[in-house]
């Protein structure tokens, strides 16, 4: 028989001065949220693989734990709340003014492909979704909701948002002509920043030395301030000028709010593209070395729940977020322990129970001695 | 400052040299030592030392900023870090190899023996060939030598060991150089001290077409 002191793989308590901090993170963040005038939404914790099949699309869906339901259909344990919204947006509150802001705290569940910084099978979400806003104003208010989150977390100046819009990286694709299987292919060298691969790849597909050699100073363009000129130069279809136009505009109103700092312009991120339809952007913050948080414009997601409309959110990773603030920080350092007083003394049990209820009512942090 | 990890052995000597040539250079005395973490003169770097194995683990996890690692130990781990440049040394092969005078009679399953066992069930799953991976740590070559496999798929730099074991390589499967690797956060977060660096490399190896 199987010890019973085994944990399973990627799953873990959580207490003390680590729960102490995730609860006040989680606190911090949800009332930011409703300070934006989000409204939390729960979503079933149990649901239809379908759904989130129609909603992450199949491959991220891949990674659901899965069992069936008493008449033999397919349930999975909520991966992404994401979805599930999509479909309340569609659905549920079909008849209610546009556009609804929703925010939630939940724990999502997904298998772990082999990796070594990402093993957790459970974790946190926060997020903020906002539908039925399809204006750039509704993006910058997804960014400046994020910036805030930060800001409230002590971590000004030491987060950095990298903006994106998928029409670059889509645009080139179309120009290449490249079907399913090449695309994927040359979004993963573009993923990992690899110029040399990059080249390798558009010189096979048949096109000019010269076509290789800008494709490969794209991979080379940095995360920088604003839309980097050089971009404009190599990007020569209207598809992805029309979206480096997008990210311009954006970036001058990200400018002007003063959030210029903690943002920073990265035209190869370039994960997620089937799910996300215009801006996409990943949060990073020092003492972690993956990103703590992602989110993006999905206009195409609640057509699948029978009502297309624009839709904008993000979505932050608590257990990330915690294990960064823990490694210092305005944020952790208030994070102690409070003094409890104990309550014993008399025999009689109604009188010490009053004594601590008042002093309780007053505030206090009382714990009850059974010694006599 | 921006920590980078080094693989020990093969490739370390010509990394250093590599880095050197871009203006980052450890001192002889600081290298002598046996210490595993020293910093450059200038001090604006720390090299850590550790197997090449564990370069994309320290990188991945963000303690190390950097690393310099070889293409077949990033496709065997799949990590999840950018690969901004090939530094084009520590140039070799992965390779099929089986006994010169191996049988041609074809069987039910191949059985395989390798320190790379995701590369090569990749390599025959996209042929169809049914596999048995025999995961090995060292001395591949005796494995076909001694019946444990019909062949081995491993790193051929000369071809000599292969040769001594009575070995030819049958089918290569990709070629492999160093890579500079790099943290997805720290090339956000200390993106201009990361893109100096690339920068000072990609001179060092005489690539114009740098930014």
């Amino acid at each position: 028989m199987e010890p019973l002191s085994n944990i399973p793989a990627g799953m873990r308590y959580y207490f003390g001065r680590e729960a102490r901090l995730r609860r006040a993170v989680e606190d911090a963040v949800m009332s930011v949220f409703d300070g934006w005038g989000y409204e939390e939404i729960t979503t079933p914790s149990v649901d239809y693989f379908a759904l989130f099949e129609r909603g992450m699309g199949r491959e991220e869906a891949a990674r659901c734990f899965r069992f069936t339901d008493a008449d033999g259909r397919l349930l999975a344990l909520r991966p992404d709340v994401t979805s599930s919204v999509a479909r309340a947006a569609a659905t549920l509150f079909a008849g209610e003014a546009r556009p609804l802001r929703f925010c939630y705290a939940a724990s999502v569940f997904r298998q772990r492909t082999r990796s070594h910084a990402e093993w957790r099978r459970q974790e946190r979400q926060l997020g903020c979704e906002l539908i039925g806003a399809g204006e750039s104003g509704a993006d910058v208010e997804m960014l400046a909701v994020a910036a805030e989150v930060l800001e409230r977390l002590g971590l000004g100046g030491a987060y950095r948002i990298t903006l994106n819009h998928v029409g670059v990286f889509n645009g080139v694709a179309a120009q290449l002509g490249l079907d399913a299987d090449a695309r994927e292919q040359m979004r993963r060298h573009v993923d990992a920043r690899d110029a040399a691969a990059l080249e390798q790849f558009v010189a096979r597909l048949g096109r000019s030395g010269e076509t290789a050699a800008r494709a490969g100073r794209l991979a080379r363009i940095a995360g920088g301030r604003g839309v980097p000129s050089e971009a404009r130069e190599l990007l020569t279809n209207e598809h992805s000028r029309a979206a480096l136009d997008e990210l311009e505009s954006l970036w001058r109103v990200v400018e002007s709010l003063n959030l210029g700092e903690g943002f920073s312009v990265d035209l190869s991120d370039v994960s997620g593209l089937d799910y996300y339809t215009g801006l996409v952007f990943k949060i990073y913050v020092e003492g972690r070395g993956a990103r703590v948080g992602s989110g993006g414009r999905y206009d195409e997601l609640t057509a699948n729940f029978g009502r297309r409309e624009p839709a904008v959110g993000f979505v932050l990773d608590l257990d990330a977020l915690t294990e960064a603030l823990a490694r210092g920080g305005d944020f952790d350092s208030q994070n102690v322990e409070r003094e409890a007083a104990l309550v014993r003394g008399t025999e009689d049990a109604r009188a010490r129970f009053r004594e601590a209820r008042q002093r309780r009512a007053q505030g206090e942090r009382i714990r009850m001695d059974f010694e006599t | 400052m921006l920590t980078i990890a080094i693989a020990k052995g093969r490739l370390q000597q010509d990394a250093l040299d590599l880095f050197a040539r871009a203006g980052i250079s450890v001192s002889e005395e600081a290298l002598a030592s046996r210490r595993l973490a020293v910093e450059d003169e200038s001090g604006r770097f720390r090299f850590i030392f550790v197997k090449p194995a564990d370069v994309p683990v320290y990188v991945e996890h963000g303690i190390a900023d950097c690393g310099v690692v070889g293409r077949d130990v990033l496709l065997e781990t799949g990590s999840d870090v950018l690969q901004p440049l090939d530094l084009k040394i520590g140039c070799c092969r992965i390779a099929v190899a089986a006994k010169r005078d191996a049988g041609g009679e074809r069987r039910g399953v191949l059985h395989v023996a390798t320190k790379y066992p995701r590369v090569a069930a990749a390599h025959f799953g996209a042929r169809g060939v049914p596999v048995e991976i025999i995961e090995l740590s060292g001395s591949v070559e005796l494995a076909p030598v001694l019946g444990l496999a019909d062949c081995i798929v491993d790193l051929v730099e000369t071809g000599r060991t292969l040769a001594e074991n009575g070995l030819v390589v049958v089918e290569n499967v990709t070629e492999t150089t160093a890579r500079l690797v790099v943290n997805r956060a720290s090339y956000q977060l200390k993106s201009a001290a990361v893109g100096q660096l690339i920068e000072a490399l990609s001179v060092a190896l005489g690539e114009s077409g740098s930014l």
